[in-house]
């Protein structure tokens, strides 16, 4: 793994994590061109979600390198990456509850801004909320700007999880389970608003509904047990018969 | 300067105002009371309450916004009266009695007091939840110890006959003045942090309270934010400090002891520790329990005389906690709920505008799932 070409936003080369004895990542090594959309698939416990949390610096890996850009972010913690144009959303909602939908979005706008601690109101605050509200309409809560989070829906929080990421106009977004929890019509409504996304953003999206994961991607990587098995466009992923054994074949989810 | 500027469908306008008229009727109240009410009610119940108000509203700040319980503004609340006390006295037997301007003392007592509150603030921000707790408690019992052993700046004789200001006047001059004074900063305390509360600053503050790890992966300093969120509460407290030395002439390390440090808990929890307002009504609460049961006719009888307040005072503490987790604020705002029927209540508490929810138990949120970093450390 020497390229450090342009093109190349994201370049993970040899990622191992240990958490004591168990090992979540056993060496994986995937590079992602700027505005690629890619799927990782897996099992419960395949190691997917470590994996963006040590390409959001939530964690060091243990072994090997992460490059953002060319840059080796391998040990930056997590507060450098929205400087990067990394945003994530997390598998289990991770919100503000005691919030309103409109400062939950603040907050994520200004943490990619500067002035995180200004104790002053001046102009930028109203560029900000004007930004807030339409990322919220983004996400199908324009019209609860004003209601606190912890009196959301389910599927609710899970749209603003979305927006929260896709507020701050990310070069990277990861979405780890977007659509878990949805109704049907909703997971039909996040595939459409994911495949609008400017072709300038690279998607990297977990996701288990293979609808979704396999709509949205042009590649796809499958994962068990801390290693990549496989990787293929949809098609390819959809006939891979060692695929279907390990997972899809048990889910039923294909046809 | 919200968006509700824009956006005149939003239903928060009514319960905004009908705080704003509660506010300003308690404040035109507490303009006049002193007309009807004796010096001595003037000096301890109300100036008193009020900045024991302000010493609890430093740590209801740093709860209901930061998510962060601190058993240290006691003794933030205390340097500010020990620096001051050395600073302006002159003939004492302990002490520096180093006979500054009373003025100069406060901007030590208070510039000493903030940066002294940034230090704590840096090491104490590195823990949440009862470890918090617990460091800033350290803290406290490290300070009484530390005025009551080092007699070169305190003792346990503590630091008597302190002057104040001749604005301020002898003890007993001009009651009045001192109250003023208190209500005064009171009000300007609370206002100034409310405001903060709708900053930049301070909306992120209550974002670190919900959820740290989303905010660090947001672009966040966690740290140095919490670091600055207690600084500032320490800046607070030393407000209050300044306001007690005035008040009583005299600190010695008992006023910041451990029953100091628990009384100022006590007052945040009864008047409601997820509100600003809470402060003053959980100190003016608590200042009249203290100096009135006495008088309770019967009390004495059943066997609560006044060595027993404490008693008094527990019991009180735990009706409320019982009652209403919010405390007597809590107990307000249901009231006003049942008297204005409507039914946005239950999509926005009234004077959700604050921004404190049910806060302080979401400090020790934690998500020991898959999608965890907590227990890392690479913050
Ligand atoms: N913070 C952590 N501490 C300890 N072990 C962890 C931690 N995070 C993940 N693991 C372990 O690492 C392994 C991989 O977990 P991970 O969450 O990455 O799987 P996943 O592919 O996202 O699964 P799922 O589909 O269930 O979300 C699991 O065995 C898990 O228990
Ligand atoms: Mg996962």
């Amino acid at each position: 793994m020497t390229t450090t070409g342009t093109a190349q936003i994201l370049q993970l080369s040899g990622i191992e994590k240990a958490f004591g004895g168990v090992h979540a990542l056993r060496g994986v090594d995937i590079d992602v061109a700027q505005g690629e959309r890619l799927a990782i698939l897996g099992p419960n416990g395949a190691g997917k979600t470590t994996l963006f949390n040590v390409i959001a610096g939530d964690f060091a890996p243990t072994v090997g390198t992460v490059r953002i850009e060319g840059r080796d972010v391998s040990t930056a913690p997590a507060r450098t990456r929205p400087d990067l144009g990394v945003a994530r959303t997390y598998q289990r909602t991770r919100l503000f509850p005691g919030l309103t939908v409109e400062d939950n979005l603040y907050v994520a706008i200004v943490g990619k801004e500067r002035g995180h601690l200004r104790i002053f109101k001046n102009k930028k605050d109203r560029v900000f909320r004007e930004r807030a509200a339409r990322a919220a309409q983004r996400v199908w809560l324009g019209t609860k700007l004003d209601t606190k989070v912890e009196s959301l829906s389910h599927g609710e929080q899970r749209q603003l999880e979305l927006g929260m990421a896709m507020s701050v106009h990310p070069s990277l977004l990861l979405l780890d389970e977007p659509a878990s929890g949805l109704s049907q019509g909703e997971r039909q409504r996040l595939t459409e608003m994911l495949l609008s996304l400017e072709e300038s953003v690279t998607l990297i999206i977990i996701e288990h509904d293979m609808d979704v994961a396999l709509s949205v991607a042009d590649r796809v990587i499958v994962m068990h047990d801390g290693s990549v098995i496989a990787e293929g466009t949809p098609d390819e992923i959809r006939a891979n018969q060692m695929v279907h054994d390990i997972y899809l074949g048990r889910t039923g989810s294909l046809e | 300067m919200t968006a509700a500027d824009n956006n005149a469908s939003r239903p928060r306008g009514r319960v905004v105002t009908f705080e704003r008229a509660l506010l300003v009727f308690a404040v035109a109240l507490l303009l006049v009371l002193p007309a009807f009410t004796s010096d001595f009610f003037v000096s301890f119940v109300l100036t008193q309450g009020l900045l024991l108000g302000i010493a609890a509203a430093s740590l209801i700040f740093l709860a209901a916004y930061g998510g962060m319980v601190s058993l240290a503004q006691t003794l933030l609340f205390g340097v500010s009266g020990f620096v001051i006390g050395n600073a302006v006295t002159t003939g004492g037997s302990k002490g520096l009695n180093l006979g500054l301007d009373p003025w100069l003392g406060v901007a030590l007592g208070v510039g000493i007091t903030t940066v002294l509150a940034f230090f704590l603030g840096a090491v104490a921000s590195r823990s949440t939840g009862l470890y918090f707790l617990m460091i800033t408690l350290t803290f406290g019992v490290i300070g009484f110890y530390f005025f009551g052993q080092v007699t070169t700046f305190s003792g346990f004789g503590g630091i008597n006959q302190v002057r104040a200001p001749d604005f301020v006047g002898t003890p007993g001059q001009f009651p009045e003045r001192l109250y003023f004074l208190a209500l005064a900063v009171s009000v300007i305390v609370y206002v100034v942090l409310r405001y903060i509360a709708r900053t930049p600053f301070g909306l992120s503050l209550q974002g670190i309270r919900d959820d740290h790890v989303r905010m660090s992966s947001m672009g966040y300093n966690v740290w140095v934010h919490r670091t600055l969120a207690f600084t500032l509460a320490g800046f607070v407290a030393s407000l209050a400090g300044v306001l007690f030395i005035w008040w009583n002439r005299q600190i010695d390390p008992a006023s910041i002891g451990m029953g100091e440090i628990l009384a100022l808990l006590i007052i945040a929890v009864i008047g409601g520790i997820n509100r600003l307002e809470g402060a003053w009504v959980g100190a003016i609460v608590f200042v009249m329990v203290n100096n009135y049961v006495r008088d309770v006719p019967g009390l004495n009888q059943i066997g609560l005389t006044e060595a027993r307040f404490n008693t008094i005072i527990g019991l009180i503490f735990l009706i409320i906690v019982l009652l209403s987790p919010d405390g007597f604020i809590g107990i307000g705002q249901r009231v006003v709920r049942l008297l204005t029927p409507r039914a946005w209540h239950t999509s926005q508490a009234p004077g959700s505008d604050s921004g404190s929810g049910p806060s302080v138990t979401a400090g020790s949120r934690s998500d020991s799932g898959s999608g965890s970093a907590e227990t890392t450390g690479n913050k």
